[in-house]
Formats: C-alpha cells, structure tokens, sequence
C-alpha cells in the first residue's frame, strides 16, 4: 500500500489550511502551549502533511513522534471546519505504515487485538441486570471504582447489566492502526451483538464516542441518565469551591456539557468556571495515547489544566473521566511541587457517591 | 545563502544555549515556511533553524550567533501576515518570537501593562479582561497575532477611529538590533515625548529589518460597560466618507467604522447564509455599508446610536439596515471572531482560491473614483473581484486604509503573477492619487524596490537608518528594499 494514501482523502482540506494560516487552532492547543513549536499545532501538522504528500519531506521516527505527541482532543476541531482530528490520525496511519510506529502504540495495540482487552484486570467484571452498562478497557481495570458507580447507579434506581465486553478498538485506529481496527470492530460486534438493538449506558466517553461513531449505537453516557433523575435524589451538600474539566469526548465530541454541572450545582457545590470550558476546553493530558509515548509532555499539559484552575480559585477540579482524572491528578501533584498548593481532583462519581451516602 | 558549515556550527552554538529549543529539523522547518500570503498552492520557504527563545538576553545571543555566521534573522510570531514578512526566502534562523509571552507588569495605577512581545492581542485581552481592562488595537488577526507583530507590521485595528493603531497605544519597547544588542526605546509610560529622536517609532511598520521586538509597555483601558453595532447603507463609498467625518464633528461615542461595498459585504456574511440559507437583503441602489459601534455607558450609547441614526437618514438620505442579525454575523465576524473557518467564514475566498488584497491608503474624497480603477486592474490581470473595505485607522477622523481583495488561484505561477501584477498596479496608482501603496500589510517581499516610486530620494534615507540598526544586513533581509514580485 502507498504509506500517503490515507491522508489522500484530505488533500484539499491540507491545501486549504496551508494557504490560511489564520491560526484559530493554535494558541490553546495544549501540546503546542508546551512544546513551543508551530510543528506542534494542527496548521503546523497540515504544512507537514503537506510536505509528505508532494514528497519534499520524508517520513521519520521524529515526524512519528511529533504525531504521537497529538492528544487527538478535537480543540483543534471545533475552531474549524476541516477535518483535522482525522488528518491527523491519517497522518499517524501514514507514518505507522512507512514503518515508522511508536512501539508502545504498536504493543498497546497487538495486546487489544490479541487479547480484546488493554489493561491488565484481574478478572472480568460482569453483573446481571436489566440496562446494560459498557465499562470499556479502563473501568474493566479498575474494579473499585466499579463498585463506586454501580452504588451511585443502584440508588439512583437502575439495574446494570454487565456483559461480556471486548475493546472498542479505539486506540488501535487511534495509534494508525487502521487494519486492525477493522478486526478490532469485528470481534466487538460478534460479542456485544446481544444488545445492539438496546440503548446502552456508558461510563468511558471515548468508547462512548466509538460505540456510537464506529458501531451505530444508541449509547447514553450514564453520568447523563443520572442528571435526568437529579431532582428525585437525596443528596447531603458538599461545601467547597470546585472547578469542573470537561473530558474532550463528553464535552466537545459528545455535547454533554450541562448535565455533569447540573450534578455538581445540586450537590450544593460553589462551582467556578475555568477560562477555558465547555466546547473549547482543553485536554487533561491524557488524550490520544500521550501517556504511553511521553509521560513527561502528559504531565507538563496536566499542569497547565491545573494551572488554569488555579487562576480561578478553585480548590478542587471535578470531573468525570476515567483518563482525565488520574492524568489530572498527577499534573497536581507535580504542580504542588512547584507552587506549594495541591489543587485536589475528584470523580463526579466519587462525590455522588458519598453525598448519596450520608 | 547560508553555507551548510555555517548552518551547522551555528546549529552547535546554539544548542548550547537553547538546547531541544533550537533544531535543523526539516519537519520543523516546514512548519516555517509560509504566512497568509498569496503565494503558489506548494510554495515553501523554509528557514535553515529554527530557535525559541524565552527572554530578551537569550535573543541577544541568537543575534550575535548569526553575526558571528552571517546569517539571516526572521522574526515569526503569529503567521498570519498578508506580505510575506517571515518568508525566510534567504533562508538563515527564523525566531518563533512567541515563547516571549510573558505578562511582566500589569500596572493598574497607570493603566499600562509590559508584556513579553511573544503575547497575542487576544491572551492579553483575556488577561486584561479580568481587571476590567482592555488593549483596543485589534487587527482581524489577534487571536494568532501577537503584540511584537503588531509593532513590526503596523497592521490594521477594529478600533483605530477612537483608539487608532498599535503606535497610539506603546509607550516602550525593549528592540535586538542587528549589531547584537537589546536597547530599549521610547518614553517608559509617559504617552508621549519631546526630547531625542523618535526611534521608537521608526521600530513600528519595521517588519523585523532593524532588530526583534522582545518586550512592549502598552497603554491599556477601562472596558466600556457596552457596546452597539449598526449598519447603515449609501448610495456610493465618497457619501459614506463625508458622513462618517460629520458624525465625527458631532462628538458621537463612535469607536468602530468600516464601509464595505456591496461584494465585499458577501465575504462576511457566510454565517447569515449558513443559517438563513439565502443572500442578506440590500437593495439596488446601495453601493456602500458602513458599519458603526459606539461603546461606553448605556445612556451615552443609545443617544449615539440614535443620533447617528437622525444624522445618516436626515442628512444623507442613507438607510439603516433592517436585519440586524446581519449586522451582528458581520460583527461577529470582524471583531467577536465567532465563526468557524472555512464554513461560517472563507469558504470560497480560502477553500476555492485565495483571499489577497491591495491595501492602500488614500485620501478620504477619492473612493469613488479609486473603487472604478479597482475594477478596471482587477480585469486587466484577471482577477475575480471579492470587494472593498474602508478601514478608519487614526483616532476621530474619517480616513480611507482600503483593503481591495480579490480571489487568487494558486494553482499555477502565471496566476500567482498576475496578482502581483495587479498589485503593482494598485500601488502606482496610489501614489498618484496621492496616497501610499500600503496601509497595514507592509513592504514584506512585494513591495521593496519598487516603493522608491513612494518614497524617492528619501529610500537611500531609510537605507542609512536600516544600516545604523543592522550594519551586516542579517535582520529579515529581503524585506523592505528588495521584491521578489513586483518589477
């Protein structure tokens, strides 16, 4: 195969941010606000497509590394029109092609295709139920905080029903893998075959978004399906001053914007709003396979979200994201170093549940 | 050009002071190689380095690094120039200025703040807003451009009838010269001065021949409490002058004016399309929309707005346009910057071909007769009208900086050309109207040479101002005194 042939699809729209320039993409991309050179930002990524395609530069593990280095968070996306989240993962199928793959990414992604799953758990976790409930790779890791959410879930009146659950495949069309990804589809639509006809609740927004834009599913992400049922809940107040992060797929990609914040509000929350919030947003850190391939750069972005809550006085960043909130909490972590104040990170989820607890 | 021996040491002086902030990296090079110029669809320029620095002292070393090689020096901030500034056409190092962002002093007391020149307008701004404050010198452009941009361009602002352009409102500038040092030039926070020569000034349009800007001090304000936006539409472009300038003795709270003629009013108003699905409604007869806001207190704003409102209609027989949401797409997009490129804004003037423009500057009584040459050169080189937009730039006085767009068609040199034969074309004919060939996008790599037809015996002047700052000729070179494009 030609290794340009998946960018070709993008070639007037590569042509037309080159001759723009207008740099609406730039300024807030947080890999750019770090790493200092336009390369970095979307318009700089679209000069160098540009240089691939007409053969003037030459794809090479430091081009990879610069695509790796893309949080795939869409900011980028929602400042234009063109297709840049795709470009750019176009870019990363270009580059893993002419044989230039990150080996993490390569690993990460042979581990989902051989063994349908990501991270390492220790037993599947599954429940009988009425509603099914898609946990994805990261909640099927994280059992204890399975636990918290289907006691949130459970006296929120549903029934979850976990099933059988391969990978969504995400990360393996994500990290250029495109072929792959096919198989990655195939088997998931063998195994959650059962419920493809029923609205399915979800916790990861990025498998939210794949379930629904790669499979056709009729997906509802179960911090949204809490928010209808708010007002019947009794809920204990929590005093403090919080800021809350919007997850780039839930937010941006999803449009769940209000329900989280109509959470927060009613759990008596002093909710105080980030610069950059809602639609224009920007990455926790954790986007787009980052971490495997530059924990250092995760963290340096994890500081700057910090950072920008820190600017508004807030004490604590709430959210609701399996990826964001450690990716958060380690930024905080590093900042406190640096500026002798710990901005706490909490769970949407975590905060329910205690407040339903009470 | 650069030798590669010289690129290469001067690559290893560098990394021992910029470390992974400087590279030779063609894909990082690449990423250099063109602003918003209408150049050739595949044309690239690339530079031979690329360094970030982070302060004023690590600029001083970069410069007397190129010395010490002779290499060129290209300042790049927001990439969004219309005259190929930061074209590193001789290759050399180009300096992305933006890691000089710093905000250094906000001083409340004095409304002035010092920033790092790497800033853009539209950081400051949100940085500003949460005292109450604002920079008003807002070119199209600010959310990529940047405060040293503005100073090295002179480009155009949104506010410049109240507030005028970016030399009104820079009190201070810290500049690298050519020669490897960092001098700091103009009045500290004082408004204005009478003692010494003026160099300050001379730094503002200089496009980064004389030295790199790495710190400004800016005079800033108090945010008006609101602000109101209208259109109104005349018969021809010379009426809307002459009722501008009446508004003007009228003492109204006025502090924006844009008139567009009718094709250029199509450009900015995508997003009225895109949500109504048809064209705004103007009638026949009108040639000219002018656009105003006034800004202050609410009871000041609304007798502005219907006295402007008593004056235009009585007096000059204009009309106000009735959709105001058109007004308000339009607004969004001049200033607000509300609309998503290539669908709300561009589709046609950057997806199809290419936005580019004569940008003039002309006496206020002669619209009229410079919109029918326009018309008249734009055939001649055979270029697609996109229309006219008269920018008002100095405080409280009508004045014509005329943005004459066209569409351009990269695809081939011939038509890339054939554009610059149409602006070399425009530009003569701006001087003998008796106005200049530029008004906000500069020299860059067009106009250099043949401006002489401006300036006269006063460019080998300029030329001795160019060497006291830059005696070995490596700040931006090719810029200024030389053309790639016009002969």
């Amino acid at each position: 195969m030609n290794p340009l042939q998946a960018l070709e699809p993008y070639i007037d729209d590569i042509y037309t941010c080159n001759r723009t320039r207008c740099g609406f993409c730039r300024e807030e991309c947080p890999v750019y606000r770090v790493e200092g050179y336009e390369t970095y930002s979307c318009r700089g990524k679209m000069l160098v497509a540009r240089g691939l395609l007409e053969g003037t530069l030459q794809p090479d593990e430091e081009m990879a590394r610069m695509a790796d280095e893309c949080l795939l968070c869409g900011y980028c996306a929602a400042r234009c029109a063109l297709h840049n989240v795709e470009i750019i993962t176009a870019l990363r199928e270009a580059l893993a092609e002419a044989g230039f793959q990150a080996p993490k990414h390569r690993a990460n992604a042979d581990q989902i295709l051989t063994e349908g799953y990501l991270f390492p758990r220790t037993s599947a976790i599954r429940r009988e139920g009425t509603t099914p409930l898609y946990l994805g790779c990261l909640y099927q890791s994280k059992p204890a905080e399975v636990k918290t959410i289907l006691s949130v879930l459970e006296k929120a009146g549903f029934d979850p029903l976990i099933a059988d659950e391969v990978c969504c495949g995400y990360v393996v069309e994500a990290t250029g893998d495109a072929e792959g990804f096919a198989r990655a589809q195939e088997r998931f639509r063998q195994v959650y075959a059962p419920y493809a006809d029923q609205e399915i609740l979800t916790l990861c927004p990025t498998c939210t978004i794949t379930l629904r834009d790669k499979y056709g599913l009729r997906v509802k992400p179960a911090i949204v399906a809490v928010a209808e049922r708010i007002g019947d809940l009794r809920l204990e107040p929590v005093a403090m001053t919080a800021t809350y992060h919007d997850p780039c797929h839930l937010g941006r990609m999803l449009g769940v914007f209000e329900e989280p914040r109509e959470i927060i509000r009613a759990l008596g929350v002093h909710l105080v709003e980030m610069e950059h919030n809602r639609t224009f947003s920007t990455c926790c850190g954790g986007g787009g396979g980052v971490t495997a391939v530059n924990p250092k750069l995760s963290a340096e972005i994890a500081k700057n979200r910090v950072r920008d809550a820190l600017a508004v006085g807030a004490e604590t960043i709430i959210t609701v994201c399996p990826t964001c909130t450690p990716t958060l909490l380690r930024g905080a972590g590093r900042l406190a170093n640096e500026v002798d104040k710990f901005v706490d990170v909490l769970d949407l989820w975590q905060l329910l549940d205690k407040a339903l607890a009470r | 050009m650069p030798t590669e021996t010289h690129i290469q040491r001067a690559f290893e002086d560098l990394q021992a002071v910029f470390g992974n902030r400087v590279t030779i990296s063609p894909m990082h090079r690449m990423a250099y190689s063109r602003d918003w110029s209408p150049r050739h669809r595949s044309a690239q320029d690339l530079p031979d380095l690329v360094v970030i620095p982070h302060t004023t002292d690590e600029v001083v070393q970069l410069v007397q690094v190129a010395l010490r090689y002779s290499l060129p020096v290209v300042p790049f901030a927001g990439g969004t120039g219309m005259g190929g500034g930061v074209a590193a056409w001789r290759g050399g190092i180009m300096v992305e200025t933006k890691g000089l962002n710093q905000i250094l002093e906000l001083d409340l007391q004095n409304l002035s703040v010092t920033v790092g020149a790497g800033i853009t307008v539209w950081t400051l701004n949100e940085h500003l807003a949460r005292h109450n404050l604002w920079f008003p010198h807002q070119p199209e452009s600010k959310r990529a451009c940047t405060i040293g941009a503005c100073i090295g361009c002179d480009n155009d602002s949104t506010f410049g009838i109240r507030y005028g352009k970016i030399l009104e409102n820079l009190t201070n500038l810290v500049l690298v010269t050519g020669r490897g040092e960092a001098v700091r030039l103009g009045h500290r926070k004082a408004s204005f001065t009478s003692t010494g020569y003026k160099l300050m000034e001379l730094v503002v349009g200089s496009e980064g021949t004389l030295g790199i800007v790495t710190e400004a001090t800016l005079r800033v304000f108090p945010l008006p409490q609101t602000r109101q936006v209208r259109g109104y539409l005349f018969r021809s472009l010379n009426e809307g002058a002459k009722a501008l300038e009446r508004l003007l003795a009228a003492g109204l709270a006025i502090d924006s004016a844009h008139m567009n003629d009718r094709e250029r009013l199509h450009f900015y108003t995508h997003s009225y399309r895109e949500k109504y699905h048809r064209e705004p409604e103007v009638p026949d007869w009108a040639e000219a929309i002018l656009f105003i806001s006034w800004a202050g207190d609410p009871d000041v704003v609304e007798f502005s707005m219907d006295k402007t409102t008593r004056i235009l209609t009585e007096e000059y027989g204009a009309e106000m346009v009735r959709e105001q949401e058109m007004v308000d797409g339009w607004w969004d997009s001049k200033h607000r910057l509300e609309f998503i490129p290539f669908k709300q804004k561009w589709p046609d003037s950057q997806r199809v071909k290419k936005f580019g423009a004569a940008d003039l500057g002309l006496p206020i009584g002669r619209l009229d007769e410079a919109y029918a040459r326009f018309r008249e050169i734009a055939a001649k080189w055979h270029q697609d009208i996109l229309g006219m937009t008269v920018y008002n730039e100095a405080p409280n006085k009508a004045t014509a900086s005329i943005s004459f767009a066209v569409f351009v068609d990269d695809s081939t040199e011939e038509s890339i050309r054939n554009f610059y034969e149409y602006v070399r074309e425009m530009s003569a004919m701006a001087v003998e109207m008796e106005g200049t060939m530029s008004s906000y996008i500069g020299d860059g790599d067009r106009l250099g040479g043949f401006n002489a037809l401006e300036h006269g015996p006063s460019l080998e002047y300029m030329k001795q101002v160019k060497a006291l700052f830059d005696p070995a000729g490596i700040m931006n070179p090719g810029k200024k005194f030389d053309t790639r494009w016009l002969r």
